[in-house]
């Protein structure tokens, strides 16, 4: 790639035993854009971002972020870097309620330690009612204000999800990697998530790395997208022409295009 | 009725965080504190000295282990061993002519310390793993302060307490002895509920929900595995010092042997995972109950009612107790402090009977 971009992976393989599940898959994501990573099943979209957020670290291959080389360090370094991600399956905390695990995304910029929590009025509580006021505004953002105070196993899915992003975005993240944020999910409630991830890079001015299935969604908000299959990169470009590769139909629908 | 969550409106974000937000719930703490610092007035020596006294300690004991098992997740089945730790060191510190403030701390940084340092090796290791690591670290503490008579004071010995004064207060009579437990209770008790309203708390709930989702939020799990460990540590070596300053008044290897580390797991349990509440409520559970089941079947025998052989009379108690224990946790698998929670929602919607989460 010639320019640098926020995120760049270069020539990234990873295999377990004897499965391939990247093989020299490299990307460039330009700061501001939504970037989407598009494959059927088993394709190494997910092995990709646990290789960027640290849990399955590249056997070869390099991921700079920002310029700084993160390839191999620990998820929790990884997130103080500014990256912050959702999972496939939420992946909230059922013990806290929706407002405790929101604030957990405020997590690095907070400074926990047992003293804090003893000195309470003077120390850990000030900084609860700072950061208090942060996560507020990811609330207001997300429009989560009436299950603030609810179990999160309580709430349905859909707001799980958005729980999740709302997480994320509270980490105040540079990169917001997205995997699958609609699955699941109806059309009412994927036309919001939609929206509120539209409206977090335009407000908060952040990157969006976005695992997706519906190619409706990807064609509406992606800029640009990168096509997977079997680990290998079959296709890149603006939405409509990655898809639109012969290469991406064949691995999509097993056919030739002439022939449809 | 008297809980009412209508009319309770919070302005500020330090009134919605506040420990106790509804006033009824107010109103008990209240009510309860002060009948713990009045107890001495209406209750005889020997209720205070021999059940309330040892309630208060191993309630904090289990406020300690609560915070590592309940919060963080970890099981730790040598807990005692970090109480001995503290108790011995505290009692050679004092000793040595440290004043008792100093002591107890010191016995609290040297619980801490090997506390943590066996942490180091055994969060290596998840699950029963652990509670095996944690294991050997309860033998090995046992075996090492058994054979070394620079600690234990010889075979068999028993090390009696030197009298002590905290802060000017001579810690020698019931009452000054009770007020002491009853305090390091009481700051355990806040500490504990800070905790969890605090970051620190939610990063260890965190790793015990969902570790990766913990690691992906920038939570560093080992350091904060290790940081529970060692305030968990620090809070049991402590306790251990005050159990034996105020409680036994000398220390010998079996007060914290592994049957009490048991017990302590017990009371966590029964009580209900990282909720102080619970931990006041599985402490006494298990101090008291079997007392109070003794009392009551010798009491049924002599009236006459309950007519078996001596026999089964001495068994009868604990056949009830392991019953009980195995009845509350089939009926609320959350412990004692789950079926108060329970109550207490049921009052909170009463007349209306939803929220029953």
């Amino acid at each position: 790639m010639s320019e640098a971009g926020i995120l760049d992976c270069s020539n990234v393989s990873r295999w377990f035993g004897g499965v391939h599940a990247l093989q020299d898959v490299s990307i460039s994501v330009t700061k501001g854009e939504i970037f989407g990573l598009v494959g059927p099943n088993g394709s190494g979209k997910t092995t990709l971002v646990n290789a960027i957020t640290g849990f399955y670290p590249p056997q070869e291959g390099t991921i700079r972020f920002e310029g700084n080389d993160i390839t191999g360090m620990k998820p929790f370094r990884i997130a103080k870097s500014g990256i912050a991600r959702t999972f496939q399956n939420v992946a909230l905390f059922r013990g806290m309620s929706v407002l405790d695990n929101i604030l957990m995304g405020r997590h690095i910029y907070m400074r926990p330690n047992p003293l804090a929590a003893l000195f309470y009025p003077w120390w850990a509580g000030r900084e609860e009612v700072a950061h208090r006021k942060e996560v507020e505004e990811v609330i207001d953002l997300l429009q989560l204000e009436s299950v603030r105070d609810e179990h999160v196993d309580v709430i349905p899915l859909g707001i799980q999800k958005r729980v999740e992003l709302a997480r994320a975005l509270s980490a105040e993240p540079r990169l917001l990697v997205l995997d699958e944020p609609m699955a699941g999910m109806n059309q009412e409630e994927k036309e919001y998530m939609v929206r509120f991830i539209l409206d977090a890079q335009e407000q908060l001015g952040v990157t969006v790395l976005i695992i997706e299935h519906h190619m409706d969604v990807v064609t509406a908000i992606c800029n640009r997208i990168l096509v997977l299959n079997n680990g290998e990169p079959i296709a890149m470009g603006p939405p409509a022409e990655a898809i639109a590769d012969p290469a991406v139909v064949e691995a999509y629908i097993g056919g030739k295009r002439d022939a449809a | 009725m008297f809980y009412r969550l209508s009319g309770v409106y919070h302005t500020r974000y330090q009134a919605a965080r506040a420990l106790w937000p509804i006033a009824a719930d107010r109103w008990q703490v209240i009510l309860l504190l002060a009948l713990a610092l009045a107890a001495p007035l209406f209750l005889s020596p020997l209720y205070l000295g021999s059940y309330l006294l040892p309630w208060m300690i191993w309630s904090a004991a289990a406020l300690s282990l609560t915070l590592l098992m309940g919060l963080a997740g970890q099981l730790h089945f040598g807990f005692a061993a970090v109480m001995a730790i503290g108790a011995y060191s505290a009692i050679h510190m004092t000793r040595a002519g440290l004043p008792f403030e100093l002591a107890l701390l010191g016995g609290g940084v040297s619980a801490a310390l090997i506390g943590t340092a066996f942490g180091f090796a055994a969060l290596r290791v998840k699950g029963l793993y652990l509670v095996m690591a944690t294991l050997a670290m309860q033998y090995l503490v046992d075996w090492v302060i058994i054979n070394v008579p620079a600690i234990s004071g010889g075979a068999q010995a028993t090390l009696r307490t030197p009298a002590v004064s905290f802060f000017g207060l001579p810690i020698a009579g019931l009452e000054a002895r009770y007020y002491l437990a009853l305090g390091w209770a009481v700051l355990l008790t806040v500490f504990f509920l800070n905790v969890r309203r605090t970051s620190f708390g939610r990063a260890l709930i965190a790793i015990r929900d969902k570790d990766f989702a913990a690691a992906v939020i920038g939570v560093d799990p080992f350091r904060y595995k290790l940081l529970a460990f060692l305030t968990a540590s620090f809070m049991g070596g402590v306790t251990g010092a005050l159990l034996a300053f105020c409680y036994y008044r000398a220390v010998t290897p079996e007060q914290f042997s592994f049957n009490v580390s048991i017990q302590l797991v017990a009371m966590v349990l029964v009580g209900g995972l990282g909720t102080a509440i619970g931990s006041f409520l599985g402490a006494g559970f298990v101090l008291l109950l079997p007392i109070v089941l003794t009392n009551l079947v010798a009491a049924l025998g002599s009236a006459g009612i309950l007519d078996v052989s001596q026999n089964l009379m001495a068994h009868l108690p604990l056949i009830i107790y392991g019953a009980m224990i195995i009845g509350f946790l089939l009926f609320e698998p959350l412990g004692l402090a789950k079926i108060y929670d329970n109550i207490r929602k049921y009052f909170l919607v009463w007349p209306f009977r939803h929220s029953r989460s």
